[in-house]
């Protein structure tokens, strides 16, 4: 059979080859339809031969052609392909191209192949480096926010560096990773800077991620960077520089004024239960306690502890194209100080990536990829302080200095704690740095016209090493002896993919696809050191005197796979796909370590149809639908064995404790996906796209909680499911399009539900603040589980929650109020995840000037506001300072009062404790960023030789519309160690930045 | 060129081929299965046990620093006690201890029953194995007789904790004891008297098997005694009670500080006379601040939060004898003038009989067992059973060493007082904040008076503090032994999970 095939395509060469021998040359000139700019880069090939040339800077072009007449195809990215008849020894040919809204012959990559967007079978969403470059960050993930239907993206923390939660349609594990895996220039993991990424692609559905078999349960994003587009050298230079300041949202602390009037409710005369209550405020006491002279000690710590800090980015790159070797090289630089005092983030990224084309047979291509940070972050009780600390305490000394202040301080401090932030953090930090080198080498090999070789392959390895140093003279545990703490990570792995490549045509028919092996193999190293005992002014560990503790450990993980795909379309009408994927992870016992990975998809092109060629309404519709299974195997190593750890001593002597259960049998968790799809394209200028599926992740690798009478918290097992279904909305408008006014519109939205299904039995997870959430058949996950706050009790002004009562069957059959904590019901209250999503973004540009304004929105989630334990305590902690209430809040005032909402500071035993009085709405529509620029004219950039200036102002984090009470809503989702999902701490505050860019190309 | 291309396709393929054996072993862990085969493991699980009485693991996916076994034993036993009062309303579940509003969900109560059953689980493993072997030697015993110790020991500070005095309910549920490791995950309580017949059986075992004491750091056959005597006081079995003080008391190995060494006894108790079994921190296990026993009692300004103090209670029944030496683990904090200093009203006076090892204010080597405990077991039951001579000169042993020669009771008793009173009251003195005070009170089915300003009474406000006066007209100024929260709720975790689980009323 192969044989035949062989043939038949050397039949087929044959055929082509043949031929002009009388060359003559076109040669002439392509501009964008639009604008009249010239199009560099333009694909110009020749009907019929394999002649091909690309437009030159200035959109040139010369291509050999036969005598007489013939037919040239231009096709450019962006562009509608156009065919243009010519005549030999025309020179000067002025062709036109059109902007293609719709953009359905783009080629998407989508991991290990690329294919047309018409040809696409699966769910992906494509968003170019032009829709991503409104937002200015270190991190792609924030610069995706709103711009595809499905992804959530959270920006949690404004802490500089920071990186946002990323979930694809919802959440679908419980205890192994949701984060997306990402793929950089075709190979799993990988490091880049924002500036290089040329596009990105998202896998949603199993179509495209069963590829990537047991890595793929939250999607995949695949980053493609950039690379030559044309002959000429190309320059690109952006700058980007401006400030940020803290958002607080609605966490708005006290002044002292609004303090000093709200302590006076302390002082109303009530005891529970006495006789003889008059209720009344006793300001001869609170006046003898709090002199009015408090009035004048204004000092605001959220002001002091955070200011507007400045933002830079400065990018350089050169793109080119000789005959033998394309390349692009490309510089960054990114700086940004943190509002929050002594925090700032810097990150150095160079980029080389060329391909060297040693024959029509065998491209090489070398991409390296060089990265160095280094930062300081923050103490979280540094910010917690800056927060909570009274406005009557002064900061500074009389010389301006933050003033130190401890337990054993004679002057009056009012703030409950005798701490001074300001002073802590100017005599400590906690600094960072990283370096990062990634390097691909990847072969393609023609061997024959319809298969080629073709190997990637990566080299990475990072360093990275944190510092945590706070000086002798920092008031706290380490006064007079310092602290030092130093962490050092060694990483380093390879990823090597060895693929063939088939691609056959015979008639109507295609086939394509490939078939190959995979391996990957990663090693962490960690070793620390920390002790005390510093001598004022050092900072290394070899001058610590006491205290030393060493520590480290290692870890480490192999995958080993074979992978296939086939593609088979039929006129370009009928589309088939089908993918198999098999894995070995290193991640479970011998007999359990293998995976199967399978994924079949079809679409049917229906506007190809005859029936609906021509028509102008309809110009674009295709029906699509998938299934498949993925998995995840990313639980850390060795959690199948029963094992003890020896991390610790007992009298200076090596202890073993128990650490985990045996779990023999654990293996692979896979997730069943079914998507069904319909993308459509109305009147060449709306584009829509919709998406429904379901995902059944079965054999959940789940901590399942255990009695803790057996000295163990959890076992790992594969149980339960998680089903998310949901629907995904995307549109895209070229809603006006003329020469000088153009208004373009993207939609996107989606909902998604997600219900847990055969757990063995609830698991209640408790975090921090005895703040729970329950994992229940038919609930969702993240759902608080906490007892319901009923307001104040008006007769006694004490905290109310609520009683439930049971028959015998389990069921409610009461419901009564109490103001005993421990007698309350603690209830299912809500999920952290919300029940719809997305964002709605509008461009406009008229004549030289774009105005871009993108929003992004998310309902339906509760978030647990957790900052309001402290700062809204009802007298419990008379010297932290409070939020500033709502405009519907009032305190309890005296017996009958019913419009109370908040309980008396006299009987308020237990309201601060857990309950959905601090749980909200997590609701919010947010302005995410507003960019405007201006293309200077041309004949001015030419001036200083530029081809294009582009200056602009951007501000990002506008606004944020929300009824939550606390900082901004957007909460971190992460189920990690010290976070309970959903809630909201003191948390670095998010930033509002603004930015003035100017983009030179040339 | 073909053939470079050629080889480097090959090459290629070849390392791509190579299949690989998947196999990866952690770097800081052993598998159980290897552990108990060598005499290391067995002895490095051993020393885990231990040091699970000082660390703080992770629990709930976090290293939370307030977590230590033996923090949350001080406080959940002492901060519900009469001796300490509270100067701060925290949100630290240490809290509940003093107000009684406890919870389930009370994250100090869930990892001490926590960690108590994973030293257990810990020893069980050790047990099992060593009891396979043939023939053990004598030193192999010692090991086993100190893992028979340890499941006493923490099925007895369980019991104590989670389920009522055995003197008032003996048939009462008591823990769930884990004595193998065959049995189900989910498994009922016990009654009181079962958790005790099982206490007193391990330890009886421990006694028996340990002859080569290691140090005081470690299980000695005097601390399995020392238990089985405060075991059997706890039960009323007063003449055991006796008997095994005396084995300890007799042993010869320790004697009572004196009123010269008294107030350096616990910063040194590693090498006091006194000690019988104290837990071993070293300097790596100085927790400071946010980790340390110490740290909640006791500041040097900087070193801790120094937010609960020596109560006014416990500081009047001291009140009589300035120069008794006991005074010296009750520091005032003074400003410049002078003045006892107040912390939101409540007068602070420091406790440092878990500070000073080595200078360092958050570092001491916790004692658990010490000589005059021994006297006191033996006066308490002495008392009990009529022999109030012998009581009132086991308590006169434990005065002259504390700076009180001048008032003994020579045998007699003082006009209108009784013996088990004096008793009770030289104990709160001896052993304050050691963990036992409010287990005394209520097993000899007395009620706890906590009638003096703290923030133990709901509600109150600095400005509500006159020091003049007694509190008056407020709840939860008296707990009587009959009250259900003289005991902590059992974790929710574990009545979530083993459906056995009765929860405390």
């Amino acid at each position: 059979m192969i044989k035949k095939l062989l043939l038949l395509c050397c039949c087929l060469l044959a055929m082509h080859t043949g031929g002009f021998s009388q060359e003559q040359r076109v040669s002439g000139r392509i501009v964008s339809a639009k604008d009249s700019q010239p199009l560099p880069g333009v694909s110009v090939a020749l009907k019929g031969s394999s002649n091909i040339v690309s437009t030159d800077g200035s959109g040139a072009f010369s291509i050999g052609t036969p005598a007489g007449k013939s037919t040239l195809v231009l096709t450019f990215v962006g562009f509608l392909r156009k065919e243009v008849e010519v005549n030999a020894g025309q020179s000067s040919v002025q062709i036109r191209l059109d902007e293609d809204v719709q953009q359905l012959n783009d080629v998407v990559v989508v991991g290990y192949s690329s294919k047309k967007q018409s040809a696409l079978t699966s769910a992906v969403t494509v968003v170019s480096a032009e829709q991503l470059k409104d937002v200015t960050t270190n991190n792609v993930g924030s610069m995706l926010q709103g711009k595809v239907a499905g992804l959530q993206v959270v920006n949690s923390s404004g802490a500089p560096g920071a990186a946002p939660d990323i979930r694809l349609r919802g959440v679908s594990s419980v205890n192994a990773n949701q984060s997306p895996l990402f793929v950089v220039d075709g190979i799993i993991g990988g490091n880049y800077d924002p500036n290089d990424v040329e596009s990105i692609t998202v896998l949603k559905d199993a179509a495209s991620t069963a590829l990537y078999g047991s890595q793929a349960n939250a999607g995949v994003i695949v980053v493609t960077t950039k690379k030559a587009k044309q002959g000429q050298t190309r320059f690109e230079a952006k700058v980007a520089t401006g400030f940020r300041t803290a958002d607080f949202g609605k966490l708005q602390v006290m002044s002292s004024n609004e303090l000093y009037d709200h302590q006076k409710e302390f002082y109303r005369d009530y005891i529970l239960g006495a006789p003889d209550n008059s209720y009344k405020i006793d300001l001869g006491k609170f006046y003898a306690e709090r002199p009015l002279t408090l009035r004048d000690q204004n000092y605001s710590w959220p002001e002091e502890s955070f200011q507007s800090a400045p933002i830079y980015n400065f990018y350089l790159s050169a793109a080119g194209r000789t005959e033998k070797n394309d390349y692009y090289v490309g510089a960054s630089y990114y700086n940004e100080k943190g509002t929050f005092q002594n925090t700032k983030y810097q990150r150095i990224n160079l980029r080389g990536n060329s391909t060297y084309h040693f024959s029509n047979k065998l491209d090489v291509t070398n991409n390296i990829n060089l990265s160095a940070n280094m930062g300081k972050s923050y103490d979280y009780m540094d910010v917690y302080y800056s927060f909570l600390n009274m406005p009557w305490d002064n900061p500074y000394d009389e010389t301006g200095k933050p003033v130190y202040v401890d337990g054993n301080s004679t002057f009056k401090w009012w703030s409950r704690d005798k701490v001074n932030p300001l002073h802590t953090i100017e005599n400590s930090d906690h600094s960072y740095k990283g370096f990062d080198v990634n390097y691909d080498l990847g072969v393609n090999y023609r061997i024959t016209d319809w298969l080629t070789f073709s190997s990637s392959n990566r080299v990475a390895a990072s360093f990275n090493k944190g510092t945590n140093f706070v000086s002798p003279l920092a008031a706290g545990t380490y006064r007079g002896s310092g602290y030092l703490n130093e962490l050092n990570t060694l990483n380093y792995g390879i990823v090597s993919n060895q693929l063939l490549r088939f691609a056959f045509k015979f008639g109507d028919h295609s086939l394509n696809g490939f078939a190959g092996a995979a391996f990957e193999g990663s090693q962490t190293e960690y070793s620390g050191a920390s002790g005390r005992g510093l001598p004022e002014g050092l900072r290394v560990l070899n001058v610590v005197s006491n205290n030393q503790l060493v520590n480290g450990y290692n870890n480490q993980g192999y995958l080993q796979s074979l992978l296939s795909q086939v593609d088979y379309n039929y006129k370009e009408k009928y589309f088939l796909t089908a993918s198999f994927r098999y894995d070995g992870s290193s991640a479970f016992a011998p007999t359990k370590q293998y995976g199967s990975f399978p994924a079949i998809s079809g679409a049917w092109l229906i506007s190809n149809e005859d029936f609906l060629a021509g028509s102008n309404i309809l110009n674009y519709l295709k029906l699509r639908g998938s299934y498949g299974i993925t998995g995840t195997q990313d639980i850390g190593a060795s959690r199948y064995l029963g094992l003890y750890s020896l991390t610790t001593q007992y009298n200076s002597v090596v202890g073993a404790v128990p650490y985990q259960l045996a779990s023999p049998t654990l293996t692979w968790e896979s997730k069943n996906q079914i998507n069904a799809g319909l993308d459509i394209g109305l009147f060449k200028r709306v584009n829509l796209t919709v998406d429904v599926y379901r995902n059944n992740t079965k054999d959940l690798l789940l901590q399942v909680s255990q009695p803790l009478s057996v000295g163990f918290e959890t076992k790992w097992e594969n149980a339960g499911n998680v089903v998310n279904k949901g629907i995904e909305l995307g549109i895209t408008s070229a809603n006006i399009q003329n020469k000088n006014f153009d208004w373009s519109t993207d939609f996107t939205i989606n909902f998604n539900s997600n219900k847990l299904e055969g757990l063995p039995a609830s698991i209640v997870k408790t975090g921090s603040w005895s703040i729970s959430q329950i994992y229940r058949n038919g609930g969702n996950l993240y759902e608080f589980y906490m007892p319901k706050w009923l307001g104040v009790d008006a007769q006694t002004g004490g905290p109310l929650w609520e009683k439930l009562t049971y028959d015998e069957s389990g069921a409610v059959t009461g419901r009564e109020s109490t103001s005993d904590y421990a007698q309350a019901t603690i209830q299912e209250s809500g999920s952290a995840l919300p029940k719809f999503q997305g964002g709605f973004n509008n461009n406009f540009r008229y004549k030289n000037f774009n105005l871009r304004v993108s929003t992004y929105f998310n309902y339906g989630n509760k978030v647990f506001s957790n900052n309001l334990r402290f700062m809204m305590n009802d007298g419990h902690e008379p010297y932290y300072n409070q939020i500033q209430m709502p405009d519907d809040a009032k305190i309890w005032t005296g017996p009958g009062d019913t419009q109370a909402t908040e309980p008396s500071p006299q009987n308020s035993a237990n309201s601060t404790e857990t309950s959905t009085r601090y749980l909200k709405n997590g609701s919010y529509f947010s302005i995410r960023n507003i960019a405007l620029s201006y293309r200077l004219p041309k004949a001015w950039s030419s001036k200083i030789n530029m081809e294009g200036i582009t200056v602009g102002l951007t501000a990002d984090n506008v606004a944020t519309f929300s009824n939550f009470l606390g900082q901004d809503p957007q909460t971190t989702i992460q189920a990690g160690s010290f976070g309970t999902p959903g809630v909201s701490d003191f948390k670095y505050p998010n930033n509002r930045q603004y930015l003035f860019n100017i983009n030179f190309s040339f | 060129m073909k053939k470079k291309i050629f080889t480097l396709f090959m090459l290629f393929v070849a390392a791509s081929s190579g299949c690989k054996k998947l196999e990866v072993n952690p770097s800081d862990a052993i598998s159980t299965g290897t552990l108990v085969t060598t005499n290391d493991g067995l002895t490095n699980a051993l020393n885990g046990a231990y040091a699970l009485l000082k660390d703080h693991i992770a629990f709930n996916g976090t290293v939370d620093n307030n977590n230590m076994y033996l923090r949350q034993f001080y406080q959940l036993s002492d901060f519900a006690s009469d001796d300490i009062t509270c100067g701060q309303i925290t949100e630290d579940p240490l809290f509940n201890s003093f107000t009684l509003g406890h919870s389930p969900s009370q994250a100090n109560t869930r990892y001490f029953w926590y960690v108590s059953y994973k030293i257990i689980t810990g020893v069980n493993t050790v047990i099992d194995a060593v009891e396979k072997l043939p023939d053990p030697d004598a030193k192999t015993k010692q090991l086993l007789g100190e893992c028979y110790f340890l499941r006493a020991l923490s099925h007895f500070n369980l019991v104590r904790l989670f389920g009522q005095p055995y003197s008032i309910a003996p048939d009462a549920p008591g823990i769930i004891l884990r004595t193998n490791l065959t049995d189900e995950g989910i498994k009922a309580r016990s009654t009181i008297a079962e958790v005790y017949a099982s206490v007193l059986a391990d330890a009886e075992q421990a006694a028996a098997l340990m002859t080569q004491p290691r140090g005081v750091q470690y299980a000695s056959a005097e601390a399995a005694n020392g238990l089985l005597a405060r075991v059997n006081l706890y039960k009323e079995d007063n003449a055991k009670a006796i008997e095994y003080a005396n084995k300890v008391i007799n042993s010869g190995r320790f004697s009572l500080s004196t009123k010269a060494t008294y107030p350096s006894l616990f910063a040194n108790a590693t090498t006091s006379p006194e000690t019988i079994f104290c837990i071993a921190f070293t300097a790596a296990d100085d927790y400071g601040k946010f980790g340390s026993i110490a740290s909640m009692i006791y500041s040097d300004g900087n070193s801790g939060w120094g937010e609960e103090f020596a109560s006014s209670s416990l500081r009047a029944a001291m009140a009589a004898h300035p120069e008794d030496v006991r005074w010296s683990y009750i520091v005032p904090s003074k400003d410049a003038s002078g003045t006892v200093q107040k912390k939101n009203g409540v007068e602070m006076y420091y406790i440092t009989k878990f500070s000073f090892q080595n200078g360092q204010p958050n570092l001491s080597s916790p004692i658990m067992f010490r000589l005059a405990e021994m006297y006191l077991i033996r006066a308490e039951a002495e008392a009990k059973t009529g022999a109030t001579a012998a009581a009132l000169d086991d308590l006169d042993m434990i005065r002259k060493n504390r700076g009180l020669e001048t008032a003994l009771y020579n045998k007699s008793l003082p006009q209108g007082s009784n013996a088990l009173d004096l008793v009770l009251a030289e104990k709160r003195i001896e052993m304050a904040f050691e963990g036992h005070r409010t287990y005394d009170v209520f097993r000899n089915k007395r009620s706890l008076n906590k009638n003096y300003w703290g923030y133990h009474i709901l509600g109150l406000k600095e400005t509500d503090i006159d020091l003049g006066k007694t509190p008056s007209g407020y709840q939860n100024l008296s707990v009587p032994y009959t009250s259900p929260r003289i005991i902590y709720y059992l974790p929710v975790d574990e009545i979530l999970t083993n459906p056995l689980a009765i929860q405390n009323p």
